[in-house]
């Protein structure tokens, strides 16, 4: 009896001593994602974007020797999930840094509960200006925030377009309408004039009597903040009616993904989008890490999957550069990082209000003979754009 | 008015009726059903879903234009109605329950189920058909080249227009015209007195049920053209197919017309006179005003000899 029980406590002593030896080199790193409910199309692009990131990573030795061993927990875009795995990973796991997470609904439960534990969270793809304005020491965020989605087209707007008048158009969400906004403060500091500002039902069957007013108002500018299908039967229904503003613009969203052209078809042609990457940008990397994901999934990833590979790449940066891996100092290593990825440059800053912000450019897409080509900000361009362009009535 | 002002109110009332013209479509086949057999299908909204996804697959795999598909769609519907009535609703009514309309919540029922099988074998993703003519338009100013002011037509919107009035008069003539015809509207006003002139009132209610579910997928066919497809998009026609059943009055199918048109052009002037986010409360406005100010909805107005009820 006795005997046995020396067995089976050597044999488990053995066993952890293995696990450990074994645990040394690997990292391993769970990430929240939505990969089930409505959000799930996004949340499968970003795994996979990340898997792609810590093959490349574990290819070229890992972060200090330590491979990277990847997984993933669907929090199926509900809060009190997200909240749940991270409180799991934090308090269990002692994971030392989160990274993750689409919604923005998630983000601010993770980021609150990080806070709370004093865990550094690095936000990848998530917009709500909220997150990143607490004052939270350990949140930080590498993509854009929602007010700064449209820069780039203001920008060109203002360097190209030149117009007098400017016309909106939205979603009743809370996307839509922080959208419709934000373009309502830029264009009154911009000297436009807002002629017209009108929100919708998603998914209405019949823009028609809207857009005949739009034509009545007649605006230089038609701006949109739509998703994808509302996006399309708003062209289509805009090019039956003939109405000709000098620019049709889209504020990211529904304008910028593929599926827009492949519904809308020529109606789609000319009209520009706010974006935050695209696959033609010269960023080391970003090509590359296009190609091999169309090679893989057959489509290009949108900009969602980009900032989650660069993500896995921030990560390493952090922690191969902090001094330990303890909160503190991973924080202050995070806080330190300036560098080039796939997605643009990071750099976490505090200024306008937000903490622990990357500030990177946003660009416009246009739809140029059915594809979408970067055109703004013009050292980025892949085409040079298309304006002014012609009236439907010019079009065969 | 200015000319502006014009071309606006006109384009509207245009959109409207065209809008309208299909909603009526959505509408009579809840009307009849209604009027026939009394109980509300509230899995109407997603029979025309599964229409719509029988139209998107013969033209994604074989390139059948969606108008022609209603040939393929109707019998189909008509089918998937008579089964749904025959082995599913019928049992149900038979059943003395402790809810008297528990086929409301069967109908409930039978709509998710529809949904979600959709959602399985096709995801839950947006789909289209896009045709050629989708975005093509007639123009005022192509015809009369000086006029002051600019309407344009949607083809795509008239051909599903025009289609659904053929559609519509079809089943008019069908149900005053034929000896079937005659059976269902017998059937519909007095249930004991049809039987006791030797009509097979069981059949009658299984034919109507198929009858409606081919009308709603029809409607489905002319509606894809113009929209787009999803496997949740049932619930909001349903609704639409309601309000103008209450508003035409239940059972009528001059009503439901009527009630079709009507609701089109409100929605459209709601919005473009007070906002377009304001048109679904525009329909909830019409729906509470018919049942408080016509509880027998329009044709009551009119009280003269009418199909149906």
């Amino acid at each position: 009896m006795k005997r046995l029980s020396l067995i089976i406590l050597m044999s488990f002593v053995l066993s952890l001593i293995a696990s450990s030896l074994f645990a040394a080199d690997t990292f391993d790193l769970v990430i929240p994602l939505p990969l089930t409910g409505k959000q799930a199309k996004f949340g499968e692009m970003m795994k996979r974007s990340y898997e792609i990131a810590a093959e490349e990573i574990n290819a070229k030795g890992g972060i200090k020797k330590k491979k990277i061993n990847l997984s993933f927990e669907d929090s199926g875009a509900k809060p009190e999930t997200a909240r749940a795995i991270v409180e799991k990973l934090i308090d269990t796991k002692k994971q030392p840094i989160i990274v993750g997470e689409y919604t923005s609904a998630c983000a601010k439960a993770v980021a609150a509960v990080a806070e709370e534990r004093k865990t550094p969270y690095l936000v990848v793809a998530s917009a709500d200006d909220d997150i990143t304005q607490k004052h939270y020491k350990y949140v930080f965020r590498q993509n854009p925030v929602n007010a700064h989605y449209s820069d780039a087209v203001i920008d060109f707007i203002k360097n190209v377009v030149k117009p007098k008048t400017i016309a909106i158009l939205f979603e009743s969400s809370a996307f839509g309408t922080s959208g419709a906004d934000a373009m309502v403060k830029d264009a009154e500091k911009a000297g436009i004039k807002v002629v017209l500002k009108e929100k919708y039902e998603a998914g209405s069957v019949d823009f028609k009597p809207l857009l005949s007013k739009v034509k009545a108002a007649q605006p230089d500018v038609l701006y949109m903040v739509s998703y994808v299908m509302d996006a399309s039967l708003l062209m289509k229904q805009i090019k039956e009616l003939r109405i000709d503003a000098k620019l049709f613009a889209g504020g990211a969203a529904g304008f910028a993904i593929p599926e827009f052209i492949d519904n809308a078809k020529d109606a789609a042609e000319y009209v520009i989008t706010a974006t935050l990457w695209t696959t033609q940008l010269k960023y080391p990397g970003s090509k590359e890490y296009a190609e091999k994901y169309k090679k893989k999934y057959g489509d290009y990833p949108s900009y969602h999957g980009a900032s989650a590979y660069s993500a896995l790449f921030v990560t390493k940066e952090a922690l191969e550069k902090a001094k330990d891996w303890t909160p503190e100092g991973i924080r202050a290593s995070l806080k330190a990082t300036n560098m080039t990825t796939a997605f643009g440059p990071v750099k976490f800053e505090d200024k306008e209000g937000y903490q622990n912000q990357n500030f990177s450019d946003t660009y416009v897409l246009q739809v140029i003979k059915g594809e979408h080509e970067t055109i703004w900000p013009e050292k980025h361009a892949s085409k040079k754009y298309v304006y002014p362009m012609p009236t439907w009535r010019e079009r065969r | 008015m200015t000319s502006a002002g014009l071309e606006v109110l006109l384009q509207t009332l245009i959109s409207g009726l065209l809008l309208g013209g299909l909603y009526a479509l959505i509408g009579i086949g809840m009307t009849l059903i209604m009027g026939v057999m009394k109980i509300i299908n509230l899995a109407h909204g997603e029979l025309m879903m599964v229409g719509m996804y029988i139209a998107y697959v013969l033209f994604s795999s074989f390139h059948i234009d969606p108008y022609l598909s209603i040939l393929i769609a109707a019998p189909v519907l008509f089918f998937l109605g008579i089964f749904i009535q025959k082995y599913l609703i019928n049992p149900v009514l038979k059943v003395e329950a402790i809810i008297p309309e528990n086929q409301v919540i069967l109908t409930v029922g039978i709509g998710m189920v529809l949904a979600n099988i959709a959602t399985i074998i096709f995801s839950s993703d947006y789909k289209t058909t896009p045709v050629e003519y989708a975005t093509k338009a007639w123009y005022l100013s192509d015809i009369w080249k000086t006029s002051p002011i600019e309407l344009s037509l949607s083809m795509a919107w008239s051909v599903s227009f025009c289609v659904a009035l053929l559609i519509t008069a079809c089943l008019w003539f069908f149900l005053a015209k034929t000896d079937m015809g005659k059976s269902i509207r017998a059937t519909a006003q007095d249930k004991e007195a049809a039987q006791l002139m030797g009509v097979n009132v069981e059949r009658m209610r299984v034919f109507t049920f198929g009858l409606g579910s081919a009308l709603v997928g029809s409607a489905g066919c002319l509606f894809i053209p113009i929209y787009y497809l999803y496997p949740d998009l049932g619930g909001q026609f349903t609704l639409i197919a309601f309000v103008i059943t209450i508003l035409g009055g239940l059972g009528s199918t001059v009503g439901a017309i009527v009630g079709g048109l009507i609701l089109g052009v409100f929605e459209s002037l709601t919005s473009t006179y007070v906002g377009m986010g304001w048109a679904p409360v525009g329909r909830f406005v019409i729906f509470v005003a018919a049942l408080i100010f016509v509880p027998g909805g329009i044709m009551s107005l009119f009280k003269k000899k009418r199909l149906g009820k």
